[in-house]
C-alpha cells in the first residue's frame, strides 16, 4: 500500500517538515509500522475488550 | 579486572576486611584499563564516588549496609545529580543538569552502594545494538568486533568486562534481556510497575521497566530486593509491599512447574538459541511444551504502542531539530510521530487481550523458558539476518523473542549459557525464565538453581589491561 499521501498530510498537520533525505527512511519505517498495525487490527475484539492503558487517578499527598 | 560479586564485596566491607574506598578505587582502575576497548561508560564519576566511599567507610551504619562499598553504574537515562540526563542523545546535552539522583540510585546508595558512572545506550533507548553515533558503539567484551546488544548495552558490557559487579538498565521491548544475552550476564526485568521509574528518561511509559545486571543470581536478587517499594511519583508503580527474594533462592527450582515456550519462540530462534533453551529444559527435567496464542500480534502491539508513545514524546524536537537525532533513530522517530491514534488504541486493547490469555497458561505452570535472542552477538554493522527462512533486519530482530513478553509486563530473568554456537564458542547466549506477574521469586529461584548446577555462569571477559 502507498502511504505517501497520508505521510504528507500527517506530517503537515503535525508541523513536521520532511527533507528529501528523511523521506525515504520515513516511508520505509511507516510502512513497517503499517504492517504491524495490520496484525493488531486483525484480531477480532469486542467493545467490552478494554484498553490495556488504564488511567490511575492521583490522590493529593497528605502532609500531617 | 574485578571479578568480585556484590554479595562478597559488601560482606568484606561490612566485616572490615576491605574498605569501600579500596573497592571503588579497584573499579575505577578497571574502568580506566578496559573502557578504551569496550566503551561502556559515557561518564566516570571518580570524585563523587570516592567521596561517597569515604562516607560509607565512616558510617556508623556500615556494618548493616547490605551493599556496603559495592561500586555500580547506571544507563545514562537515569538522573544523576549535577549531570544532564543524556538518554544516549546529543539533544539532551543542552538540558539542565538533574537536581537529584533517580529513586533507584538513591535506594542503592542508601544501602552503601557507590555510583561510579553513567553508561552508553542506544539513543532514547530505541535500539537493540548500542551502535550509538554520538558516543560510539559499545563493544561486546567477549568479542570486541561484535555488538553488546541494546539498548542497555553499556550496562551489560560493564558487568561482563568486570568493571563493576552491578549496573542498572531499562527494558521497554527487551533492552535488559537482549544485552544480557549477548554479553553473557544475568539480567532481571521485573514485573511492569514493580520498580519506580522516577528520575529516569522515558521511552514508552506504557512499557518501560527498570532492572539490574549482575554476574550472579544472588547479586541480582540482592539488588532487586534493595530497589523494591512503591513511589508515588511514578503513576505506573504498584503500591505493593517489599517482597524480598534473596532468602528464597536456596529453595531452588524445587516444586516449580516449568515448561518450554513453543511456536513463535522456537520458529524465530537459530540453532544456538534452541540449544541453550533445550539445555535449560533438560537441566530442569521438563519436556513440556506450551504455546501462547497470537504471539505475532502481541509483538506487533508492543511495536505500535512504542512507536506511538515514543514518536509523540519527541515531537517537539523532531519539529525543531530532527537532524540532531542519531541517524540510527531519526527516521524511525519521524515515522512514529505519524502513527494514527486508532492503531495505538487497538494495540493497547490487543495487549490486554493477550495478557488475559497468558494468565490462563500460568494457572498450570510457574516458569516458562524461551531464548532471549534469536542468536549470539552479530558483528558490529550487521544489517540483515536470516531467521526462519526470512531475511530480516538484524538490529530489530534481536527483540523478536523479548518483545511479546514485556508487552504484558511479565517478570523475566535472563541467564547466560556458553558454547552453544559451534562457530563461535566464546560467545554467550541468554535464556529467558519467565514467570507470572509479581512472581520474580520463581524466575530468580530457577536462575539460582541453574547457576548452582553449573549450567549458567557469567565469567568476566579476558580483556587485555590498557590495550
Amino acid at each position: 500500500m502507498d502511504h505517501t499521501a497520508y505521510i504528507d498530510a500527517a506530517a503537515a498537520t503535525l508541523g513536521l517538515t520532511l527533507t528529501q533525505d528523511q523521506r525515504k527512511g520515513v516511508t520505509l519505517y511507516f510502512g513497517l509500522a503499517a504492517s504491524m498495525a495490520a496484525l493488531v487490527q486483525g484480531l477480532p475484539l469486542e467493545p467490552a475488550d478494554e484498553s490495556g492503558n488504564v488511567f490511575v487517578p492521583v490522590a493529593p499527598q497528605v502532609h500531617p | 579486572m574485578n571479578a568480585g560479586s556484590a554479595v562478597s564485596i559488601a560482606a568484606s566491607v561490612r566485616e572490615g576486611r576491605a574498605t569501600a574506598v579500596d573497592s571503588v578505587q579497584q573499579a575505577l582502575q578497571c574502568i580506566a584499563a578496559t573502557d578504551g576497548q569496550v566503551n561502556a561508560f559515557t561518564s566516570v564519576l571518580a570524585e563523587r564516588a570516592l567521596k561517597r566511599a569515604q562516607a560509607v567507610d565512616a558510617s556508623p551504619r556500615r556494618q548493616r549496609m547490605k551493599l556496603a562499598g559495592v561500586p555500580f553504574a547506571v544507563k545514562n537515562l537515569f538522573d544523576i545529580a549535577a549531570l544532564p540526563t543524556l538518554a544516549g542523545s546529543k539533544i539532551e546535552r543542552d538540558t539542565a543538569p538533574a537536581a537529584r539522583d533517580a529513586v533507584l540510585v538513591r535506594r542503592l546508595e542508601a544501602e552503601g552502594g557507590v555510583l561510579v558512572g553513567a553508561l552508553n545506550m542506544d539513543e532514547y533507548a530505541y535500539g537493540f545494538s548500542t551502535e550509538n553515533t554520538h558516543y560510539g558503539a559499545t563493544r561486546n567484551p567477549h568479542d570486541l568486533a561484535r555488538i553488546s546488544g541494546g539498548s542497555s548495552g553499556g550496562s551489560a558490557a560493564a558487568v561482563a568486562a568486570g568493571q563493576v559487579p552491578l549496573t542498572l538498565g531499562s527494558d521497554t521491548n527487551g533492552s535488559i534481556r537482549v544485552p544480557a544475552s549477548l554479553c553473557g550476564t544475568f539480567g532481571l526485568k521485573p514485573t511492569f510497575g514493580r520498580l519506580p521509574r522516577t528520575g529516569t528518561y522515558p521511552f514508552s511509559a506504557s512499557l518501560d521497566h527498570l532492572g539490574p545486571f549482575t554476574r550472579s543470581a544472588a547479586d541480582l536478587a540482592l539488588a532487586y530486593d534493595l530497589m523494591q517499594g512503591p513511589d508515588t511519583q511514578d503513576p505506573a508503580c504498584a503500591q505493593r509491599d517489599i517482597e524480598p527474594v534473596s532468602p528464597l533462592l536456596e529453595r531452588g527450582a524445587a516444586g516449580l512447574r516449568v515448561a518450554v515456550l513453543g511456536g513463535w519462540f522456537r520458529e524465530m530462534a537459530l540453532a544456538e538459541a534452541l540449544a541453550a533453551t533445550d539445555a535449560v529444559a533438560q537441566a530442569l527435567g521438563t519436556s513440556r511444551l506450551v504455546e501462547l496464542p497470537e504471539v505475532a500480534r502481541a509483538r506487533a502491539a508492543a511495536f505500535i504502542v512504542t512507536a506511538g508513545e515514543g514518536g509523540a514524546l519527541h515531537l517537539d524536537d523532531l519539529r525543531k531539530r530532527a537532524n540532531d537525532f542519531d541517524p540510527m533513530t531519526r527516521d524511525r522517530f519521524l515515522a512514529n510521530a505519524l502513527v494514527p491514534a486508532a492503531w495505538v488504541v487497538q494495540a493497547q486493547r490487543v495487549r490486554h487481550w493477550f495478557a488475559r490469555r497468558v494468565a490462563r497458561v500460568f494457572e498450570t505452570v510457574d516458569v516458562l523458558i524461551a531464548p532471549a535472542t534469536p542468536c549470539t552477538a552479530p558483528p558490529i554493522g550487521t544489517e540483515w539476518l536470516e531467521i526462519n527462512g526470512q531475511r530480516l533486519p538484524a538490529r530489530a530482530s534481536m527483540g523478536l523473542l523479548t518483545q511479546p513478553i514485556s508487552c504484558i509486563g511479565l517478570p523475566v530473568v535472563t541467564v547466560p549459557l556458553w558454547g552453544m554456537n559451534p562457530a563461535a564458542p566464546q560467545l554467550p547466549i541468554g535464556v529467558q525464565l519467565i514467570a507470572a506477574p509479581w512472581r520474580e521469586d520463581h524466575c530468580l529461584r530457577v536462575a539460582a538453581a541453574l547457576e548452582a548446577m553449573g549450567l549458567c555462569s557469567a565469567p568476566v571477559a579476558p580483556l587485555a589491561a590498557g590495550a
